[in-house]
């Protein structure tokens, strides 16, 4: 289904990249030619404890702010958010609108029989995905969890190419940007891990590439359109 | 700030060409870039020409407040440091304004509160200073989120409040805010307010102006009171009403400086419309006779709730308010015209905006004028809320929006 | 040679009040070996007070204004209380802050007239009472000794709240009865002078105004440490003449008194500061 909107709700845990996933997003949305808005959610920033943060991609200027409530896509980082209810909201996926995508990095099915039949008589459409294990295999570090879910995200709702995905990528690790506490010192310890920033963004990238061409042929598979129209600034093909 | 004349270009301290305000803020072209509000403080404290700034961390500005000691670092603001609590700081921030610095600085919610007795002494002493107001929860109980019951508070004051709806409107508001405030027949302080984290962490497309181009900076001479720097005849009171000597003085001193700084809010009306382009802004159909007037984050809800209600076959337009004090008064009584309900939507408890509107449109005005949707404690207001509102009251009660 | 901003328009010269011609005329601008040996043949920076009669504070305020090395560029910053009676009285430029902030506003005037006037002297010197500096400001007061600012900072001790009617304040003395503490005193004198060291003040003083003369040389070793050095303090005892129940002329030797005992000279310098006044002593400043 087409929309003017796509609300993006990113529940995770804190570490993992949720709320620099938002911003890559919104970024390379916004390289695209949409417009876009990005925001986390403060809580208590700890590691492990829930986190959440949003991204709203549209064809029209954006007003809406906070919290996303009522989203078109939901990306579960963690297998716990499901699991042990490390979520801001219960079910993770109330609010869901219908025809929408939920997205699970997971290696094994997690939604229940009810689950199951809520969301089909909203016509959602539930991606599992192991996102973890993607990153561990090519960038060599489950930090890179975000790019997976990035790459998976853009690869099944379409609009989005990897152009403006390596945009997004670059934009976030090679200038200088605000971050919190928590955010600041998982940077140097990629830093540590991974001897230049450019092979840090290579790997990132490949991550979230093979994740994208991943998530497109399921979206095929699923017989899933482009989750937006063609951006404002550029003309279809 | 001195400036440095170079072939008949004026060049600030940092080694930028000092240009118009009006230049600055409507002709210089802008290119669009990707960032918080945070980002968008520091961009417009950049080119400000800014002197002196004082920081202390408090949730959600602190950020904006350690990037404007980056500037601080590169040359961009003369005189930063970290203060001990906000009320040192807006003391510290008097001090520097005082001595004739164009002075900004930042606080939210309960560092609002702890600077609060400095308010009124800005407003009394005249000095322009600016504070970037992020609005969040306010003890008890403790919340961090977006909730702007402080303004309220702020109202009476003395100081003008200017209520920003998204990173573009802060950093324009900033360097208009110092254009306005320094106004010899102005000269009060201003408080740019935005709703904390909706604006302060959202990242989002905003137009900047090149930045090797700065607001003309502050000369404290054209201040209407004595800048203290002992290079000008100090004025033989203390900017404090003569209690020492007669009681029937200091009454009438008191008094009349007091209408003074109220009388200077309403002076900065004309050069307030001029550089924020209008002190309203409205959106949506003009025939709608659903009207939202609201500022800040509600403004944007709301502009968003009129598109669902589009879908819905509903009329709805939104009358934004960009200023708070002065209260856009004339604006919205035009604005109003033929509105037959009148919702304002409010980011706290008690409902400060719908008391400034009801006051103003009390028999000028035959709407009926709703105070909902009311959040607070930080809580989002999805636009689907607000729609939901407007249709129960026409009738079509909507279980699910969306 | 900012003391010019005070010279009066020639065609307005008849018609000026006597001391406002006696202040452009007689005072003593522009001198910084000026002190309180002028203080009988010259007009003083500060016209007529409205404290008691025979208030100490007063003395004070006399010797301080009759000392300062550059009074045409010197920023007096003060805080409510009695001293902040006096201040309408003062030719000079003041603020009156609001009560215990006193030394935040003077950190950022320092601070601004440092970077806007790097070339030229701006002394700022904080005046202010016992309440204003060790109760309600001590959180100013030692912050901005941490954060070495080049400011002096007068603490006029009277041992109570006197301007409010007179309340027990940190620096009242052990068992004394005062308002608010009306069995008495339940703990002991703040020794802000000592805290003051250990805050990183670079000259700390503790007097009585009794000797003229001392206060001079002290407010001058004072104010040249904190041009050049960091903060410097001075604590001086300026008794509540009402408050303890002495007459009018009893205030001298009232502080004659204490001289010997809890307010005995006192006198501490980093060797930064020595070095200053060493330096200005020679340069016959001092």
């Amino acid at each position: 289904m087409i929309r003017k909107r796509v609300n993006i709700r990113m529940p995770a845990l804190g570490g993992q990249g949720a709320v620099t996933a938002a911003h890559i997003i919104a970024t390379a949305a916004d390289y695209e030619g949409y417009y876009a808005v990005s925001n986390p959610f403060f809580g208590a920033e700890k590691r492990m404890a829930p986190a959440e943060s949003y991204a709203r991609i549209g064809v029209e200027p954006i007003y809406d702010r906070g919290e996303v409530v009522y989203p078109d896509v939901i990306m579960v980082f963690h297998p716990q958010v499901i699991t042990m209810g490390k979520s801001y909201t219960m079910p993770f996926y109330s609010g869901i609108k219908r025809k929408g995508l939920i997205i699970i990095n997971t290696e094994e099915d997690l939604l229940t029989e009810e689950d199951r039949e809520r969301l089909e008589e909203l016509e959602v459409k539930v991606f599992n995905f192991p996102a973890t294990k993607f990153a561990i295999d090519i960038a060599g570090t489950e930090l890179s969890t975000n790019m997976a879910m990035i790459g998976a995200l853009f690869g099944s709702i379409g609009a989005v190419g990897i152009e403006a995905i390596e945009e997004g990528i670059k934009s976030r690790f090679l200038k200088k940007f605000v971050a919190s506490g928590g955010t600041a010192s998982l940077d140097s310890a990629l830093e540590r891990k991974f001897k230049k920033k450019l092979e840090l963004i290579e790997k990132n990238l490949n991550t979230a590439k093979a994740a994208y061409e991943l998530a497109q042929k399921w979206a095929q598979e699923q017989g899933l359109e482009p989750f937006l129209p063609p951006p404002p600034k550029k003309v279809a093909v | 700030m001195q400036t440095v004349k170079e072939q008949g270009i004026i060049y600030n301290r940092a080694g930028q060409r000092v240009v118009s305000p009006d230049y600055l803020l409507f002709e210089a072209p802008r290119t669009k870039h990707f960032m918080t509000g945070s980002e968008a403080v520091k961009e417009a404290v950049k080119r400000a020409s800014v002197d002196a700034s004082v920081s202390y961390p408090i949730t959600p500005q602190s950020e904006a407040a350690h990037l404007i000691g980056e500037l601080w670092v590169e040359g961009y603001v003369g005189v930063y440091f970290r203060g001990e609590s906000e009320f040192g700081v807006m003391s510290e921030v008097a001090g520097c304004a005082l001595a004739g610095a164009r002075t900004i600085t930042t606080t939210s919610g309960p560092g609002t509160l702890r600077a609060f007795e400095n308010f009124p002494m800005w407003a009394g002493t005249r000095i322009p200073v600016q504070l970037v107001l992020m609005a969040r929860g306010v003890n008890a109980p403790l919340s961090i989120q977006p909730d702007n019951l402080e303004v309220g508070f702020l109202l009476d004051t003395g100081c003008m409040i200017w209520y920003a709806e998204n990173a573009q409107d802060l950093f324009d508001m900033i360097l208009a805010g110092f254009v306005v405030a320094e106004q010899p027949s102005v000269h009060v302080p201003i408080i740019t307010a935005i709703d904390g984290f909706f604006v302060s962490h959202t990242r989002e497309a905003i137009m900047l102006p090149p930045e090797d181009i700065a607001l003309p900076p502050y000369n404290p001479y054209r201040a209407p009171m004595p800048v203290i720097d002992a290079e000008v005849p100090p004025g033989r009171f203390l900017r404090d009403p003569f209690v020492m000597k007669s009681n029937y003085i200091s009454y009438a001193t008191h008094a009349s400086w007091q209408w003074e700084v109220r009388s200077a809010i309403e002076r900065s009306r004309p050069f307030a419309k001029h550089y924020l382009r209008g002190l309203t802004e409205e959106f949506g159909d003009p025939d709608a006779d659903i009207v939202f007037v609201a500022c800040g984050t509600a403004a944007a809800q709301s502009k968003e709730a009129v598109r669902l209600l589009e879908d819905e076959g509903v009329k709805a337009r939104v009358v934004k308010l960009k200023t708070i004090r002065p209260f856009p008064i004339e604006e919205l009584r035009q604005a109003v015209k033929g509105a037959k309900y009148i919702f304002v939507p409010e980011f706290n408890v008690v409902g400060w905006l719908e008391r400034e509107v009801r006051r103003y449109l009390y028999g000028h005005s035959d709407a009926e004028i709703i105070g909902s949707p009311r959040v607070a404690g930080g809580m989002t207001m999805p636009a689907e809320v607000i729609a939901k509102e407007v249709l129960k009251l026409t009738g079509k009660e909507v279980k699910h929006v969306i | 040679m900012s003391y010019k901003i005070y010279e009066i328009n020639e065609d307005l010269l008849d018609v000026m009040p006597q001391e406002i011609r006696d202040l452009q005329f007689k005072a003593t601008w522009g001198n910084p070996k000026r002190g309180v040996m002028d203080l009988p043949y010259s007009k003083e920076l500060i016209e007529e007070h409205s404290l008691c009669a025979g208030c100490p504070e007063s003395m004070a305020l006399r010797y301080i204004l009759a000392s300062l090395p550059n009074p045409e560029d010197t920023i007096i910053v003060n805080s409510t209380g009695c001293t902040s009676l006096v201040f309408p009285h003062i030719a000079l430029h003041t603020v009156h802050s609001l009560f215990g902030n006193q030394n935040a506003v003077a950190s950022g005037i320092k601070r601004v007239l440092e970077w806007r006037f790097p070339d030229k002297v701006k002394d700022v010197v904080v005046l202010a009472g016992d309440g204003a500096t060790v109760d309600i400001g001590l959180d100013c007061t030692l912050q901005s000794f941490f954060r070495q600012e080049k400011i002096t900072t007068i603490c006029f001790d009277n041992e109570v709240y006197a301007n409010t009617g007179g309340q027990e304040s940190g620096l009242t003395v052990k068992g004394h009865v005062f308002k608010m503490a009306p069995k008495g005193k339940q703990w002991d004198k703040v020794p802000m002078w000592q805290i003051a060291i250990d805050s990183g003040c670079h000259y700390v003083a503790r007097l009585t105004v009794s000797s003229p003369k001392r206060v001079e040389t002290v407010i001058k070793k004072a104010i040249y440490v904190a041009r050049e050095v960091g903060p410097t303090y001075v604590h001086l005892y300026t008794p509540c003449i009402l408050e303890i129940g002495l007459n009018s002329d009893d205030g001298l030797d009232e502080m004659r008194q204490r001289d010997k005992e809890r307010f005995a000279f006192f006198e501490y310098m980093t060797d930064a500061a020595k070095e200053v006044i060493e330096r200005k002593k020679e340069e016959g400043l001092i």
